[in-house]
């Protein structure tokens, strides 16, 4: 399997497999990015920002110099691109995602106790939304889409060391929000 | 994070099963919609750029037009040192071209 910089030097002299195989490389990374930066009611807006960000990169190409890291760089559009969206849609009313409402009905051993932990999700979402962009991003990162610290750091284009505090100050924040909302956090 | 404090502990499992959800897949077509976007830009880079030259070639010969006549210069030769060079880049180009597309004919299948 080619490296980065083999299918970049092939993509910037007009290889569209080699940009096709970089699509495929990232592209996964980049949605997950992009829904973290968005929050979960905005999942085909990041399609859309994923699909911009390579359309970026495709233009830019020849712009990127090889000795910086291409997944830094894609990850920074990402990014730039999805906080410039999620300005633009703030005041748009999210999707109502009905396979997650389905799944939720189906989960759980009672109706009340169901209801008590969509409440819960709720405000925690809610809190979420307040938190700086980065803090957000890899809270839903390494939470929801299961991704390591180290992946984290990668795609916020932060020190892992970095990554980690950053989880670690979102946290406490978080459980001053839920505190002050009247959740004890158990 | 097993340096996690009591409470910090108490919002990790609390956030673990609020984010329990499956995250969200991109559809299976979806590198197939990026290359298709990407080869209507290329599409329409392309038209841009022919018609810049052809907006440039035309202006050029019009001002060049004018100026040679401006000097004294009939019709016939005017004419010649107008459409002298354009065959000459024609030719040119048509001979690159039959020479890339007999090299592309000869080369081994990838």
């Amino acid at each position: 399997m080619d490296g980065d910089a083999e299918l970049v030097a092939r993509a910037q002299r007009g290889d569209e497999r080699a940009f096709e195989a970089l699509v495929a490389r990232y592209s996964t990374k980049v949605f997950r990015l992009a829904v973290s930066i968005l929050g979960q009611e905005f999942v085909p807006e990041a399609e859309d920002v994923a699909q911009e960000v390579f359309l970026k990169i495709h233009r830019a190409i020849t712009t990127f110099r090889s000795e910086a890291e291409f997944g830094s760089w894609v990850y920074r559009i990402t990014f730039n691109e999805a906080v410039n969206l999620k300005a633009r849609v703030r005041y748009k009313s999210p999707h109502l995602n009905e396979a997650a409402l389905v799944g939720a009905a189906a989960l759980g051993p009672g109706p009340q106790s169901q209801a008590e932990a969509a409440m819960r999700d709720q405000v925690i979402e809610d809190c979420i939304q307040t938190l700086p962009e980065v803090y957000q991003s890899a809270l839903r990162l390494y939470y929801w889409m299961d991704e390591g610290v180290s992946d984290v750091a990668r795609m916020l284009g932060v020190p892992e060391n970095t990554a980690k505090s950053y989880l670690h100050r979102a946290r406490r924040l978080l459980s001053h929000m839920l505190k002050d909302k009247g959740y004890d956090n158990e | 994070m097993n340096e996690m404090e009591p409470e910090e502990s108490k919002i990790d499992r609390l956030l673990r099963a609020s984010m329990a959800a499956p995250a969200p897949e991109l559809p299976a077509d979806f590198e197939r919609r990026v290359m298709l976007g990407v080869q209507r830009n290329e599409r329409a880079l392309e038209q841009g750029r022919r018609i810049l030259l052809v907006g440039y070639s035309l202006t050029s010969a019009f001002a060049s037009a004018v100026v040679m006549r401006g000097q004294g210069l009939d019709w016939a030769v005017t004419s010649g040192l107008i459409l002298g060079p354009i065959a000459l880049v024609g030719a040119a180009w048509w001979v690159w071209r039959a020479n890339s597309t007999s090299l592309r004919r000869g080369a081994p299948s990838p």
